[in-house]
């Protein structure tokens, strides 16, 4: 006990900046830039539907744009309507009383458009699937390009679910409506 | 420790100005005392309560509870340390208490949709949780429906769509915004009645994030329920999943370790930390100081990763179970924790020296949202927005539950019940928390963190201060399963203030106002 406490006072303390470069979301950031250069035209607009999430995913979301991730220079907009966007980024399984809000939100994109799904209640309607109030999944209401599960999915799991998307919208076709 | 029947029903004389008979009043296992009453005993009590200043913290249904095989309501006041639960006999419709207790207005909806409980004299009885897709004369709390998919109404006619309230009058116009919300936030509505610029009147709906919380946790063991009392609000993880698990401990008669305590408290410290860093940064955002706002956003990522560091989450989920912790932290990580704080609190400092020396930040934040402190008895007001609008109340002082009898937190209460008073609470919360840490890791002795947990029939009320305020939980466990389980988070009863926040304000000050009250919307809707 003795030696424990003075090696804790004695040990070299941890004192310097959490960084804020980290190798990885570099790495992520500018492979998402350069597809989005070349197939976004420079801009990519991404709005965010919460359908019945418990806010979890949204507080990760919001989270891609404080100083640590900064997404914004990669291209990355977050965009307060529907109308400007090219992805729908969209959270939580879909609750009824959400059903008809997030079906409107989609329609009032312009086409070409992408949906994510993002943590696992989206993905697969999670631990509230068959149950009454929700319909399930966001598939069970619209075309899902892409799944990033997770309870939440971090920041950085978000990102490199974008690039898989970038990669997509390149390469594959789009997935028929349910 | 439970009181003898004898001292029980003294209090419940000296409260109620009537002596009760001994039969009819019960010790709960959580500090709370249950009255059986008749209807005409109800409607004295309710009278009595509300006279001696008692607030309404919680009123739900649940069906064949004791005596009555229709559904009982029941309803929980709390005064400083008294919680009392009055239990009425009959099935019939009871009378509403709305129109003395506000707080019944909502509880009153919820549980006329859940159940299909009518109460007598009610001037709204309007849907509340269950919007129009839902059918008509369904009730999923009833024993009769079993959780599975239902068809929603496709088609909704304008005449079947929800009345908001009517403000009319020379120069009023209406600004309906959300479910969807421009920023990225949750679902509500918003109907707003301007005058030129001035809001007159806000009606807020919520629920679109409904998700049947209370019906799906029934039916199964208390072991299994965590990830579903986490789900209740993804940033209230702990605090959700802690009051769950008190209520199954103090039915089962479990004494958790004191080492897993003294862990859960630095988990419900640091979700409350994570919580109010968020919150400040988000009110500097909406009145546009990024500098301001960036010094906390990196605090709370820095925050986040610590927790992440400590139990495997960014929301410290996983770690909660009834009979205490999942898995003991071990010294190093406590350790490294505690000089992460000191240095973190450093520079939270610098921080709010940087914010609260900003006369455009001071200049919107001042005077703006203002919750009067007359609302705070009638609106079961809590957390934050009650103690920066004159009030003295925190749970983990009122109801000391774990290690809090020891460490008592510094209660930080201020006046104005403006903007920059919440900003402001939330600022010496943060101190205090940090405070609690540095203390709570020094002390905290060896151990184990997981006592033997078997489920045991019966029921009880938990009470915990989450980083928003109250959240109660009653669980009732029959056959070592779930029969009924009910969360009321703070947000619940807070949200009702920022109707009155909101008026003679303008629109453009609503997302701060909003921000500064942080309101969970999923921790509302269930």
């Amino acid at each position: 006990m003795m030696v424990n406490a003075l090696s804790c006072f004695l040990r070299k303390k941890v004192t310097e900046d959490e960084p804020v470069h980290d190798v990885e979301i570099e790495r992520i950031g500018s492979a998402i830039k350069s597809e989005i250069n070349t197939v976004f035209g420079r801009s990519l607009a991404i709005r965010e539907l919460d359908t019945g999430s418990d806010n979890a995913a949204e507080i990760e979301i919001n989270n891609l744009s404080n100083p640590f991730y900064d997404i914004e220079r990669f291209g990355i907009t977050f965009v307060a309507s529907p109308r400007h966007a090219d992805v729908l980024l969209v959270t939580g399984a879909v609750t009824h009383n959400m059903a008809i809000a997030a079906k409107k939100t989609y329609e009032a994109m312009p086409s070409p458009k992408f949906v994510i799904a993002v943590g696992d209640e989206a993905c697969s309607g999670g631990i509230f699937a068959g149950t009454y109030a929700v319909l399930g999944g966001v598939d069970t209401i619209l075309p899902v390009d892409l799944k990033i599960p997770g309870n939440p999915p971090s920041p950085k799991e978000i990102l490199a679910g974008l690039l898989a998307l970038m990669k997509k919208a390149q390469t594959a076709g789009r997935s028929p409506a349910p | 420790m439970i009181p003898s029947p004898d001292t029980t029903r003294g209090r419940v004389a000296t409260i109620l100005g009537s002596d009760i008979p001994a039969d009819l009043i019960t010790q709960g296992t959580g500090g709370e005392i249950y009255i059986r009453v008749d209807t005409p005993g109800f409607s004295r009590a309710v009278s009595q309560l509300a006279a001696s200043q008692f607030t309404l913290i919680g009123l739900f249904g649940v069906e064949a509870f004791g005596n009555n095989p229709g559904t009982s309501v029941l309803y929980v006041f709390e005064k400083q340390d008294h919680l009392l639960v009055l239990v009425p006999e009959e099935s019939g419709p009871l009378p509403s208490i709305a129109r003395i207790f506000p707080t019944a207005t909502w509880f009153e909806r919820e549980c006329r949709d859940g159940f299909g409980f009518e109460f007598d004299d009610a001037f709204d009885t309007r849907r509340l949780f269950l919007h129009e897709p839902y059918p008509d004369g369904f009730h999923p709390l009833k024993k009769s429906f079993v959780n599975a998919p239902i068809t929603p109404r496709r088609n909704i006619s304008p005449a079947d769509e929800y009345p908001f309230r009517k403000v009319s009058g020379d120069g009023v116009y209406q600004v309906p915004v959300g479910p969807v919300h421009a920023g990225i936030i949750e679902p509500g509505h918003f109907r707003f009645s301007v005058i030129g610029e001035t809001i007159f009147n806000l009606e807020i709906r919520m629920f679109y994030k409904h998700r049947g919380i209370e019906k799906l946790l029934e039916g199964k063991v208390p072991d299994t329920c965590m990830p579903v009392a986490e789900a209740v609000s993804g940033d209230e993880s702990v605090a959700n999943a802690t009051v769950f698990c008190m209520a199954a401990e103090q039915i089962a008669g479990v004494t958790v370790p004191e080492r897993a305590w003294y862990l859960r408290t630095i988990l419900l410290e640091m979700e409350r930390m994570t919580s109010h860093l968020g919150d400040q940064g988000g009110m500097l955002v909406d009145v546009g100081f990024p500098l301001g706002a960036n010094q906390f956003f990196v605090l709370r990522e820095e925050m986040m990763r610590a927790n992440d560091r400590i139990t495997g989450s960014r929301f410290l989920r996983g770690m909660i179970r009834p009979g205490g912790i999942e898995r003991d932290v071990p010294e190093a990580v406590i350790s490294d924790l505690a000089v992460f704080l000191a240095r973190l609190k450093k520079r939270y400092q610098a921080g709010l020296k940087i914010v609260l020396s900003t006369t455009s930040v001071i200049d919107r934040f001042a005077t703006t949202g203002v919750v009067s402190r007359s609302l705070i008895l009638p609106l079961a007001l809590s957390g934050p927005v009650a103690r920066a609008s004159g009030g003295t109340e925190d749970t983990r002082v009122q109801h000391p539950y774990g290690v809090y009898g020891q460490y008592i937190p510094a209660v930080r209460s201020l006046h104005d019940g403006d903007v920059l008073a919440r900003f402001t609470v939330k600022a010496a919360e943060v101190m205090a928390s940090l405070d609690l840490i540095e203390r709570l890791s020094r002390e905290m002795p060896q151990g184990p963190v997981l006592a033997d947990f078997s489920a045991r029939d019966g029921y009880s009320l938990a009470l915990v201060e989450s980083a928003r305020g109250e959240n109660l939980c009653w669980l009732w466990i029959k056959d070592g399963r779930v029969e009924r389980c009910t969360f009321r988070t703070a947000s619940f009863c807070n949200w009702q203030a920022i109707e009155h926040a909101a008026q003679d304000n303008i629109p453009p000050d609503f997302p701060v106002i909003n921000k500064s009250m942080n309101l969970s919307y999923a921790g509302t809707d269930l």
